[in-house]
């Protein structure tokens, strides 16, 4: 009897137990999921050991970070659940991906993200020909950049053409990928070098450009200054790192914010320096967040608070003090000074930067298809 | 129904055991395989036709046929250092000298080392400024400048043994282990010494250990992919090029890289037939004489 009497209880403890979460008024969830399907390695520890632990003391929120895939995070955010992905960190096309497999992003103006306010507005418009209209807020901005040791170059060169009549002073200390390794700097190193003697020429049709003399002349250039590059080649972004750690490699062009983040960390050596060639370095990568409009309100809210609050002052200018990174906002002026003695300022940048236009898919894919030329 | 299950229970219960290791067998190694063959004899970006071009490319390309030479140089180099370094190794260790144990535990360790790990480490410590070359510069007199191993293909090959050897070890240390030391000292009251005993009695009766140690380390080095895709520099075997075909350019060239795949494939299987054919002929051969 006794016995049946607890086993009653327990049935119906569990039952109120099982019903709770039902019955219960649903309050603001206290854990929000990040999913990041752009960032490397350096952005993954820079969120776990600065962004998560700020987030949970300013907003209270256990923010767990993910690294994903656009196309995963498309398919789980059409069937959203929580735990999925609440807030997005997207490019531009990825946001034109998303928005055309019918996933819909929550419009961010400056009613439900405030900070958004500090956003250079065309960056809110459109960014690399993709109509955002609003669906995203800028969090970051990057780019390659001439990575030289400062221990072994005092005066590193001022444009590609210098660096191009200088090479004998640099010949066995230049830092190139292999033109067939799997990193985008294998034909991002070339395609940059190429733009600077040919610029405007960039936009011909590939068949038409491969033809000029113009284009032939770049060609050679580029086949002979590889011919000063360390050799072997390096394999990959890691056997580049390694070669700057053993005094090889002097100078590359590689992403800023990856060599002095990696600088710092200790894994290439601490006098390494940017420096922006007039004739560009790279388009400016840029990085959003967008935050689904199909999920539930109460983790909209938080989402939404989240995104702000990654717009702050705060955390806007950590990610050029931590991660070298420029910041979304406009906020310049509060950035301090010594970062700038490791990073151009941003105008330079921006004065700098290759038009995205040029940056073209049919070159990448000349540069590929003729990557033995480029291999002595 | 019921009759037909008694009639086949036997059969039946056997078929549904097996059901879980064929579905395995044929979805995890059947199908891979035949759509890697399908596509290799595809034209390139075809889901119709048939061509034996994405053979004839590679294996008439110069380039093609010296990455197949290639491979075979690595793996062949590494199994033979391997076969050198284990055989001395497992003689000290089976006489448990001071410490044999952590010696044991240091040989199996590059097994649980990730490869591209492990390669990022080597290239660290073989580099100019790594510890190899910083000891010889500064204690060996007539050493002026460092010695190139990264990037070389006799660098490749000592980083395959570091990473492929214990395979050899292992086994030629179970072998050695495993022989009763009675017949050993019978050749030594005999009035053999010390290295007749070796040469004429432990050798030919570990023989078959050590071979079939040393296939699998020719068979991880034939395969061996993160090692020479970070530290092979401009030597780069069957296995980086396959992952060149597919990672590189945009569409893949799957056709080809299933051609290379299978030329990979074939080459691997022709030659450890060759090899077991090799070692069942050196074990009826061996034993004591």
């Amino acid at each position: 009897m006794r016995l049946r009497r607890l086993a009653a209880i327990v049935f119906l403890v569990a039952t109120i137990a099982l019903a709770f979460p039902v019955l219960a008024p649903a309050g603001a969830p206290t854990e929000l999921v990040i999913a990041d399907s752009q960032s490397g390695a350096n952005f993954q520890a820079y969120w776990q050991k600065y962004v998560i632990p700020a987030v949970k003391q300013s907003l209270g929120v256990n923010l767990k970070y993910l690294v994903s895939s656009d196309a995963e995070q498309i398919q789980k955010t059409k069937a959203w659940k929580p735990g999925q992905g609440d807030v997005h960190i997207l490019f531009p096309k990825s946001i034109a991906t998303w928005v055309s497999s019918g996933v819909p992003l929550e419009t961010l103006t400056t009613s439900n993200v405030p900070n958004s306010a500090k956003i250079d507005p065309k960056f809110l418009k459109s960014d690399e020909g993709v109509d955002l209209q609003g669906k995203a807020v800028l969090y970051w901005r990057t780019s390659y950049a001439l990575i030289h040791n400062s221990q072994y170059i005092k005066n590193p060169p001022k444009s590609w053409k210098e660096f191009y009549d200088r090479r004998a002073e640099f010949k066995g200390h230049i830092g190139l990928i292999r033109p067939d390794a799997k990193s985008s700097s294998a034909w991002r190193q070339r395609l940059v070098f190429l733009h600077a003697f040919l610029k405007e020429k960039m936009t011909l049709p590939m068949e038409q450009l491969a033809k000029d003399p113009a284009f032939q002349d770049a060609w050679n250039k580029l086949k002979d200054f590889t011919t000063y590059a360390k050799l072997p080649l390096a394999s990959e972004p890691p056997n580049l790192f390694e070669d700057f750690n053993a005094g090889d490699t002097w100078i590359a062009l590689y992403a800023q914010d990856y060599s002095l983040w990696s600088a710092r960390q200790g894994t290439m050596p601490p006098t390494i320096r940017a420096t922006y060639p007039e004739e560009g370095a790279d388009e400016i990568g840029t990085g959003y967040l967008a935050v689904p409009a199909n999920i539930s309100p109460e983790y909209k809210e938080v989402a939404l608070k989240v995104v702000n609050y990654l717009l702050s002052d705060d955390q806007q200018i950590r990610l050029i003090t931590t991660m070298w990174q420029y910041p979304g906002t406009e906020i310049t002026d509060q950035v301090p000074a010594i970062a700038w003695e490791m990073v151009p300022k941003l105008d330079v940048l921006t004065k700098t930067a290759i038009p995205r236009e040029r940056v073209r898919k049919d070159m990448i894919d000349y540069i590929k298809g003729h990557a033995k030329e480029l291999i002595p | 129904m019921t009759a037909f299950w008694h009639a086949h229970k036997s059969t039946l219960t056997t078929f549904l055991l097996l059901l879980p290791a064929l579905i395995g067998f044929f979805g995890l190694f059947c199908y891979p395989m035949l759509l890697t063959i399908v596509l290799s004899f595809r034209p390139e970006g075809q889901t119709v036709g048939w061509t034996v071009e994405n053979y004839t490319r590679f294996l008439a390309d110069p380039d093609g046929q010296w990455v197949i030479l290639l491979t075979f140089i690595l793996s062949l180099g590494a199994t033979a250092l391997s076969v050198l370094l284990s055989v001395p190794l497992a003689l000290i260790l089976r006489e448990k000298v001071s410490g044999h144990r952590f010696y044991r535990l240091m040989v199996i360790i590059p097994l649980v080392i990730p490869g591209l790990i492990g390669a990022l480490g080597l290239l660290l410590f073989w580099g100019p400024r790594g510890w190899f070359n910083l000891f010889l510069l500064q204690v060996v007199p007539f050493v002026q400048r460092p010695v190139a191993v990264n990037y070389t293909i006799h660098g490749l090959i000592m980083f395959y043994v570091w990473l492929y050897f214990p395979y050899t070890c292992v086994t030629t240390m179970s072998a050695l282990e495993s022989l009763d030391r009675s017949i050993e000292e019978a050749g030594a009251v005999s009035g053999a010494d010390r290295w007749q005993v070796l040469r004429y009695i432990v050798l030919p009766l570990i023989t078959p250990g050590i071979l079939a140690g040393s296939v699998l380390t020719f068979m991880a080095a034939f395969g061996a992919f993160s090692v020479p895709l970070i530290a092979g520099g401009n030597y780069r075997p069957l296995a980086v090029e396959i992952y060149k075909e597919i990672s590189i350019p945009i569409p893949a060239h799957w056709s080809a890289a299933s051609a290379i795949a299978m030329v990979m494939g074939v080459l691997q299987v022709g030659f450890l037939a060759l090899y077991m054919r090799f070692v069942r002929r050196g074990g009826s051969a061996g034993g004591v004489q």
